[in-house]
């Protein structure tokens, strides 16, 4: 999406120094983030969910180059669907796992329930639909009362459990989401470099083209938000598990513009990029928590520095997991 | 497997760019569309490929109708083009652009292919295999993994034609594939079309290169303001009068033309025979 790609002759294979210290680093956080603090363990957690809903959202924005600016919607399913079955709220109380499964099944329902109308725009015009979309299901979960607990949310969830091992320290969340997050990685991944992936970039780079060579885009493009939106819905899970508590605030326009934000920031159409803006987003305001009123304006200042610095993102495309790889075992 | 066209008509709102054109494509030969700026040549392929609705009549190939086709099935019934502005997946590299031309017959395997490396793996090879191939025959191997859009201009146009070539096509459709290529790159794109020509496919050119066309084509249609003006062989076309006065410009040019084109015969006859 960037110039500087174009003017690249050949993608970049030489050079295992970054990516041995990246993955010596990356191993050396993870191994010291369960001797944090809980308050720490939490922020970390937070940085998870984001960090799985980013790689969520990138399918359709990095893979597929369509703006879905509504993506909090599926969140926001996920969430309520653990609400709903694992609460009081009508007194069900399934186990965790079958949630994640009903939710992801039931994300997926939504992806291409919303997809099929949708999918038929075009730029701007999907942007503000899809805009339109989270916020309808945000006031829509706002004002049925009677099943969603209206602005008071349902609180009191069950604690989670898998095969009888109770998920409830912010540690055992930790664990949790870290499998989850490799795990959806390497799914998105390979999907990535799968045919339909190659697909995806096709689209991205030219739709009528694409049809040309005989991709049915709609469905190619159906698959993306699909996926996206099953990533979505389990990520909304493990956040309502965690939070026990669940309400419409968590689910605004903003959280969707600042999943958009670590895309763009981190490195468009790359998981290694959205690691890094996911990183940039939610650690940074915290440690500047003193200068808590200035975070709008630094986050201003940011995206025009990067956008001068680095149009294509803190890791460019060019830099993915593959390079990573590669670089690590010396392929 | 013939390409019909029957009565075929384009409207731009009041514009007609296209009116009562009828006329058939065989296999086996290489067809010509030549005519002035404007007058239909790339509505024509453009609706043959569905990337325009057609106005009145009908597109088939053989007996299946393919006006009113998505046009991501007509391109999945055999149908093949290239653009006269070139149209790349440029932000993806050589060889992924002709890969991705395998989609209609991977795609409901994806889910193997995600969950299971080894049969990933497997596909890959092949797919890559037969894309590097067909890249060899077009010297274009060595950018292999370069990005499509930092490929130099005629590298371009040649990579558009072999994305268009990767699922073997029934009917290739070429919108002047010699536009903005030098007197070199012009002779290899003659000697790789017609080396390309096959008794399972239908090939049409459209260009404004008359050597090129008065050497490659076996049949010219020339078109004149959305009308069927004249087909032919290359000689009945330059012959005709209807044709010199609409298009070709007077008898002298002719002369020119028919002196260059034998001569571009005998250059390519000398390069087949090398090449064998
Ligand atoms: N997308 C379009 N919208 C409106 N008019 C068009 C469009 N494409 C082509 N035309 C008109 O149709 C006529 C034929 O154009 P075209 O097929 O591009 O001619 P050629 O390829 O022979 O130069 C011209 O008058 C042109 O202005
Ligand atoms: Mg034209």
């Amino acid at each position: 999406m960037s110039s500087t790609d174009t003017t690249m002759q050949s993608i970049p294979r030489t050079g295992r120094l970054v990516p041995i210290v990246v993955f010596i680093v990356a191993i050396a956080l993870i191994a010291l983030t369960p001797f944090l603090g809980n308050y720490y363990i939490r922020v970390v957690n937070g940085l998870l969910i984001y960090i799985l809903l980013g790689i969520g959202l990138n399918i359709v924005i990095g893979y597929a180059g369509l703006l879905d600016l509504g993506f909090v919607a599926f969140y926001a399913v996920g969430a309520y669907t653990y609400g709903l079955l694992a609460s009081a709220q009508l007194g069900i109380h399934l186990p965790f796992l079958l949630i994640v499964l009903i939710a992801a099944l039931l994300g997926m329902l939504v992806g291409i329930l919303l997809g099929v109308p949708v999918l038929k725009l075009r730029g701007d015009y999907l942007a503000i639909v899809t805009l339109g979309f989270g916020e309808i299901i945000r006031i829509l979960v706002n004002n049925v009362d009677w099943l969603t607990g209206g602005p008071k949310g349902i609180a009191r969830l069950d604690k989670a459990s898998i095969f009888g091992i109770e998920i409830a320290r912010p540690v055992d969340f930790y664990w949790l989401l870290l499998v989850t997050v490799f795990i959806v990685a390497t799914i998105v991944w390979r999907m990535e470099k799968s045919i339909l992936g190659k697909a995806w970039a096709a689209i991205r780079e030219d739709q009528d083209a694409a049809r040309g060579i005989g991709i049915n885009t709609t469905n190619a493009k159906l698959a993306a938000f699909a996926t996206s939106a099953t990533i979505g819905s389990i990520a909304g899970v493990i956040f309502a598990a965690s939070q026990r508590f669940v309400s419409p605030e968590s689910f605004s326009l903003q959280e969707s513009v600042l999943i958009v934000l670590m895309i763009v920031i981190g490195g468009i159409g790359n998981i290694l990029g959205i690691i890094a803006g996911a990183a940039i987003l939610i650690l940074l305001p915290e440690v500047l928590r003193e200068f808590a009123e200035w975070r709008i304006l630094f986050l201003g200042l940011l995206m025009i520095a990067l956008i001068i610095l680095r149009p294509a993102g803190i890791v460019p495309r060019s830099f993915g997991p593959e390079r990573l790889i590669r670089g690590l075992f010396g392929k | 497997m013939t390409l019909v066209f029957d009565n075929l008509r384009k409207q731009y709102g009041n514009n007609v760019a296209i009116d009562a054109v009828s006329t058939r494509f065989e296999p086996g030969l290489i067809h010509g569309i030549i005519g002035p700026n404007g007058a239909g040549k790339s509505t024509l392929i453009n609706m043959t490929a569905g990337s325009y609705t057609v106005s009145a009549g009908s597109i088939s190939l053989d007996d299946r109708k393919l006006s009113g086709l998505k046009k991501y099935q007509i391109a999945n019934a055999g149908i093949a083009r290239t653009y006269q502005n070139i149209r790349l997946f440029d932000q993806m590299t050589v060889l992924e652009n002709l890969e991705v031309c395998f989609y209609p017959q991977e795609v409901g395997q994806t889910w193997k292919e995600v969950i299971w490396p080894p049969f990933a793996k497997k596909r890959e090879a092949r797919r890559q295999d037969a894309c590097m191939e067909l890249l060899s025959f077009f010297n274009l191997q060595g950018y292999a993994h370069a990005y499509a859009g930092s490929l130099p201009y005629g590298r371009q146009r040649m990579l558009e034609i072999a994305r268009a070539l990767v699922t073997n096509p029934k009917v290739l459709l070429l919108d002047e594939p010699a536009a903005g290529l030098n007197h070199h790159e012009t002779a290899e794109l003659t000697a790789k079309l017609s080396e390309l020509k096959s008794q399972n496919r239908v090939m049409i050119i459209v260009e404004h290169d008359m050597d090129l066309v008065m050497a490659l084509c076996d049949r010219i249609v020339v078109m004149h303001h959305g009308k069927l003006l004249f087909q032919g062989t290359p000689g009945e076309v330059q012959a005709s009068s209807d044709v010199q006065l609409a298009y070709l410009g007077t008898a002298n040019d002719i002369d020119d033309i028919k002196a260059a084109a034998q001569d571009r015969r005998a250059q390519l006859g000398i390069r087949t025979r090398q090449r064998s």
